[in-house]
């Protein structure tokens, strides 16, 4: 398996690996999988939160960008380029789990028990608590809990840092309803992670 | 400003999207309101957490078999992608 061996330092940066991409080089492709598979998979699967469904995506997103490869244009950097590949494909894989209704049908304002519960101030320090593993799992078993219109509008704006201009342009959604959710995402998971603050 | 409308505008509040006067609001509120202000600072150690989330990396399983899924599907490629290409 030629690939797995591969030396990543033989291509130096963006520009020389695109090169080698270009010439169709096994040695450039399993480099770019070896650089951004781990990124483009861990965006499909906070946005589709299915193992299976997240390997179908990044499959698709390789293909896709090794399509696209010779318009690309090189202003957004690989890595953006194909998280947004990556972001698209599985949208659409969540459109057709749930035609249109999961995304796009939802209460547009803040629900009754969306209203913070958790009035305990958190004592770890959010910095050194990012390095905590146990954390980590609960924050992302939190953001599997969100319902997926939530979360979806959540991980395009707080995660992936997409503006709310481009997250409602990427969801067909209008601007004010992004706002809405992500805002009614970020209470939620603070809910959701005070539970776990207030235990540690 | 009363709580409501305080937790209405907490996004705009993290996002410093919010407007002079607001903010003021926000902040005279929160002097005198103790839970306002655990929300608040919650919910800005919540974007601490989550400012580095992006560049995480979730472990794939059967990830060797992935990457060569991956390679095949990138060398079997449509030639017609070929005859365009610029080195």
């Amino acid at each position: 398996m030629p690939g797995l061996t591969i030396d990543l330092t033989i291509y130096d940066d963006e520009e020389a690996l695109l090169a080698g991409l270009r010439r169709r080089e096994p040695d450039a492709c399993a480099c770019l999988i070896k650089r951004f598979a781990p990124l483009v998979y861990a965006q499909a699967i906070r946005l589709l939160g299915d193992v299976d469904e997240a390997e179908g995506a990044l499959q698709q997103t390789f293909i896709k960008a090794c399509d696209k490869l010779d318009t690309y244009e090189g202003r957004s950097g690989l890595g953006s380029w194909l998280y947004r590949i990556a972001t698209n494909e599985a949208l659409m894989l969540l459109r057709q789990r749930s035609p249109r209704i999961a995304i796009d049908n939802v209460a547009d304002t803040i629900q009754a028990d969306e209203m913070p519960q958790h009035l305990t101030p958190w004592t770890l320090d959010p910095a050194t608590a990012a390095l905590n593993s146990e954390l980590r799992a609960t924050l992302e078993q939190a953001l599997m809990a969100l319902p997926e219109t939530l979360r979806v509008v959540f991980v395009l704006r707080d995660i992936q840092g997409l503006s709310t201009e481009e997250t409602a342009a990427m969801l067909g959604l209008g601007e004010s309803a992004v706002k809405v959710r992500l805002h009614r995402a970020r209470l939620r998971l603070r809910e959701l992670l005070s539970a776990y603050m207030q235990e540690h | 400003m009363t709580c409501e409308e305080l937790i209405a505008h907490l996004s705009s509040y993290l996002d410093h999207e919010m407007d002079a006067a607001l903010v003021a609001e926000v902040q005279e509120h929160i002097a005198h309101c103790r839970n306002c202000r655990v929300v608040l600072d919650t919910s800005q150690r919540l974007m601490v957490l989550l400012h580095d989330e992006g560049r995480r990396i979730i472990p794939m399983r059967e990830r060797s078999a992935l990457f060569d899924r991956l390679q095949q599907a990138f060398l079997n490629r449509s030639p017609a992608s070929d005859s365009n290409t610029t080195v």
